[in-house]
């Protein structure tokens, strides 16, 4: 098989104290004299012991994405180890692992041939040892079970008599990957690794931790975004039983307000420290403070979306095929279409906190981080430390979806930890962790068809304007970001085409949202390639099939392209498994949209129904993906529910609004989430094939609000153009 | 600070704590029975979810000096090895994406089986309501609490 990574890779083994063989691995950029020590000597991704456990290191951070399971079972598959016999453990961050992060659905895509190369390396090594003391001819055995196994005679040795002589043997240059049609744990149900902890309550996220000496502290920020603190009066809080200090939090004492070029600093506030978290809470909520809000724009919704209007006839072109005014004058009809979506939020489950230890020789940190490669650069440059003074544990994360891509709380808990010589615990309330997101930028998207007497679309143009995740809070110095990335959907597609962006400045705090710009993009594509179905009298899935053209290879833009045999498969499967075809009840609509996202293919189609008072209810959603080799079943499903799920429920209600410079939500009963009572029923069917693994966390989400508000116009000829859904029914 | 002797998981633990400050703060800082998890601190998403005289509450809203009176069950408390039918049922279908709501929800979960072991679509709904699954676990919930009071008819 193809490597989609051209990576230089070695490992390292070797028999430990305890008599254990241990594999790490090292890529690229570092030799193996140069392994940093950690538990075993250096970062170990196997370790097999005498008692015939084998000890797989997770590396990446694990969200909820699955991915702490996951790329175990890849190692576990080349190595063939017996998963029931097999240990996970959670690596620290550490540079030699590299692609240690979480976002962009790219830990697989990332680390598939890492994994597979590691794992099948070490088998190798383990058959060669196996070789000499079986008699048998190496390329006659074969492991499973963790055992080298001789098919022909039936004899066997397990792995953990083969450790002292497979500790002598180097490792090989070239990889031998197993068959894929000889996996036997890829593509399994293999449930979580956590899970028995999950159901008792043992599973230690970084709220959690407790080291000797503690204190607790929470923090107050000025909630108009980017301002400061001009005065304060504490004398209540000092009153607060518990509370031990008060501090103010001011980034321009620590570099300002960026620690890495797209990397935020901590945000200015005052900092409540206590000996315990209720107390740290109640004190902050005694403060007295006078904002500093001169450098404010002082924002508010209307205002910016006034703005994002205006901004839609000032743009910059981000993308040009043919000649879309051309276009227009030949065209037998024009169609345009604006469409509206707000800003969002994150609301991770576990809100923001971090627990750091800052000593003299080390600053240890546990923290929820996507990014543990961010958090240690904003420590080298607010503290002056070097990369061996700190160490950043990765417990579990309750939750991300990119929120957790920025470590601006973590520099909060490292500044008051050196203030306080003491560990501290850092925990923001709900309504700090809300008012202080990266939010998802909200957009306004003013659509134009040009179409042909047979209602065929030959030019298209997609006008984008908004305030950028590139240029927010402090990031202003960058060239101006785009939110319409010239490999959006159509492009590559139309003939005349063209995106433009209209780029508008804002204190609002903008970041990654699971799906990122995707999340909506296509929400005005595919609601507008179903205007024009509907405007056409055709079916949206039939016209969908037809605007795509025959089963080819579509380039978009340069190492990026469209298979759309795959695309084109998943939407004949939806339209199948969803009975697209059968009549519905009186007040009941289906609709669809389909895209690629981060090398998957996903079609989905919902079925909603509206009551009389016009309020929706998802009856059903039906789902197929292609995302390549699936790694674990119940996680990629899991994976896939959970991603519609969040799709559907931003689009119903999702929304963050601005007035006076700050953000009006505070807490989970004025931003609302969907409740058990809501879920419909989800129909999820993979399609199997031997194509390399892709992402799976963000591609099921954006065909969700689409396909949801294309249903909720084929039940009732209402068309939304503008979300949250729920203000507009 | 008054001192309160608490019944946790059947034990008696005993406590010096302001009257006002939540349960769920004094079983994570105090006791730390870290299972139960603070999350919107205001009664409306479930994650602090405990058992107070067998019936399920938010310990973030019930204060400790009004919880002296019963037993309180965390998720800690719920079985010694974890196959509580609630517990088994969630492992059987692989429930938890991130983990982090999943002690409220199994403590919803194990309140409404306890008094109602044949519960409908709709008991179910009631009973789950507000509590919070923001990765989306929803309709494994579902399944696992139908599947936990299938086997308890058997
Ligand atoms: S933390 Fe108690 S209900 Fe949310
Ligand atoms: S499993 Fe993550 S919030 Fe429920």
């Amino acid at each position: 098989m193809k490597s989609t990574l051209d990576r230089r890779t070695f490992i390292k083994l070797t028999a430990s104290a305890s008599g254990a063989l241990v594999a790490g691995v090292c890529f690229q950029s570092c030799t193996t004299d140069k392994l940093p020590a950690t538990v075993y000597g250096f970062s170990p991704l196997i370790k097999i012991d005498t008692d015939g456990w084998t000890t797989l290191i997770a590396k990446n951070p694990e969200i909820g994405q699955g991915i702490k399971t996951a790329l175990p079972i890849i190692l576990a598959e080349e190595l063939g180890a017996d998963w029931e016999k097999t240990k996970v453990v959670q690596g620290d961050y550490d540079e030699i692992y590299e692609e240690q992060w979480a976002g962009g659905s790219y830990a697989i895509i990332l680390n598939w041939d890492l994994m597979r190369t590691a794992g099948a390396k070490v088998r190798q090594v383990l058959i060669e040892a196996a070789a000499k003391k079986m008699n048998h001819p190496a390329n006659e055995l074969s492991t499973r079970n963790s055992r080298v196994i001789h098919i022909k005679s039936g004899d066997s040795l397990p792995f953990e008599e083969l450790i002292t002589e497979a500790s002598k043997i180097p490792l090989p240059e070239t990889v031998e990957f197993k068959p894929i049609d000889s996996f036997e744990i890829v593509g399994k149900n293999i449930p979580q690794v956590d899970l028995d902890q999950d159901v008792r309550g043992t599973t230690k996220y970084s709220i959690d931790v407790k080291l000797p000496e503690m204190v607790y502290a929470t923090v107050l920020k000025n909630p108009v975004f980017d301002g400061g603190v001009s005065s304060w009066d504490d004398s209540i809080t000092r009153t607060v039983d518990g509370v031990l200090d008060i501090f103010e939090l001011d980034n321009k004492a620590y570099g300002g307000r960026l620690i890495g070029p797209n990397s935020p600093n901590f945000v200015n506030g005052i900092a409540v420290i206590a000996n315990s978290t209720w107390a740290a809470f109640k004190g902050a909520e005694k403060l007295n403070v006078v904002w500093d809000n001169a450098g404010s724009r002082m924002e508010s919704t209307e205002g910016i979306f006034e703005r994002f209007h205006s901004q839609l006839t000032s743009t910059s072109i981000e993308r040009k095929d043919g000649n879309v005014v051309t276009a227009k004058r030949k065209a037998a009809s024009i169609f345009e279409a604006v469409y509206e979506l707000p800003f969002l939020a994150h609301l991770t489950m576990e809100p923001m906190n971090c627990t750091v230890d800052f000593r003299a020789d080390l600053c240890e940190v546990w923290a929820p981080t996507q990014n543990p490669k961010a958090l240690q650069e904003g420590l080298i440059k607010l503290f002056g430390l070097k990369p061996e003074q700190i160490k950043i544990h990765l417990p579990r994360i309750g939750g991300a979806f990119g929120r957790r891509y920025y470590v601006d709380y973590a520099m909060d808990a490292a500044v008051l930890s050196k203030k306080m010589g003491k560990p501290v615990k850092l925990t923001w309330t709900r309504e700090e962790d809300i008012k202080h997101d990266w939010y998802r930028p909200a957009s306004v998207h003013k659509m134009t068809a040009s179409l042909n007497a047979a209602g065929m679309v030959t030019g298209w143009q997609h006008i984008l304007a908004n305030a950028s995740r590139k240029t927010s809070l402090g990031r202003e110095g960058n060239p101006a970001g785009t939110e319409i990335d010239s490999y959006e959907f159509p492009g590559g597609f139309v003939p005349n085409l063209q995106f433009e962006y209209g780029h508008v400045l804002s204190d609002v705090p903008l970041g990654q949202w699971r799906a990122v710009g995707h999340s909506a993009t296509a929400f005005a594509v595919h609601s507008f390639l179903d205007e024009l179905a509907i405007l056409n009298n055709t079916d949206p899935i039939d016209y969908f099939l037809k605007f795509l053209g025959p089963a080819r290879m579509v380039p978009v833009v340069d190492d990026y392209e469209f298979d759309l045999k795959r695309l084109i498969t998943v939407i004949e499967k939806v339209r199948q498994i969803s009975n697209w075809e059968t009549r519905l009840h009186e007040g009941q609509g289906r609709g669809f949209a389909a895209s690629k996202h981060s090398g998957s293919y996903i079609a989905e189609v919902v079925t909603v129904h509206m009551d009389k008072n016009d309020k929706v209810r998802i009856l059903r959603v039906d789902a197929v993906v292609d995302c390549g080799i699936v790694i674990n079943r119940s996680g990629a499903e899991a994976q896939v529910v959970g991603g519609i799920l969040e799709g559907l429920c931003a689009a119903l209600y999702g929304e963050i609004t601005i007035a006076d410079g700050a953000t009006v939500q505070s807490n989970f009963h004025d931003y609302r989430w969907m409740q058990l009572d809501e879920v419909p029923d989800i129909h999820i069917e993979f399609v199997k094939n031997d194509l390399p693994p892709r992402g799976l966390g963000e591609p099921p989400l954006p065909p969700a609000a689409p396909a949801l508000a294309n249903a909720i116009f084929a039940a009732t000829g209402q068309r939304i153009r503008k979300l949250p859904i729920i203000k507009q029914l | 600070m008054p001192s309160y002797t608490l019944t946790i998981n059947n034990e008696k633990k005993v406590i010096s704590a302001n009257p006002d400050t939540p349960l769920l703060w004094v079983l994570r800082d105090i006791l730390d029975l870290t299972g139960t998890k603070f999350s919107c601190g205001i009664g409306s998403c479930g994650a602090c979810t405990v058992h107070y005289k067998g019936n399920p509450v938010r310990s973030c809203t019930l204060t400790v000096a009004t919880a002296l009176e019963g037993n309180i069950t965390t998720i800690e408390g719920l079985s010694a090895d974890g196959t509580q039918p609630i517990q088994q049922a969630w492992k059987d279908l692989d429930v938890s994406q991130c983990g982090y709501c999943q002690s409220g929800q199994i403590m919803a979960a194990t309140a409404l089986l306890s008094k109602n072991p044949k519960p409908t679509e709709n008991d179910i709904n009631t009973a789950m309501a507000g509590i919070i699954c923001r990765c989306g676990t929803y309709t494994r919930i579902r399944k696992a609490i139908q599947l936990a009071a299938s086997k308890s008819e058997e």
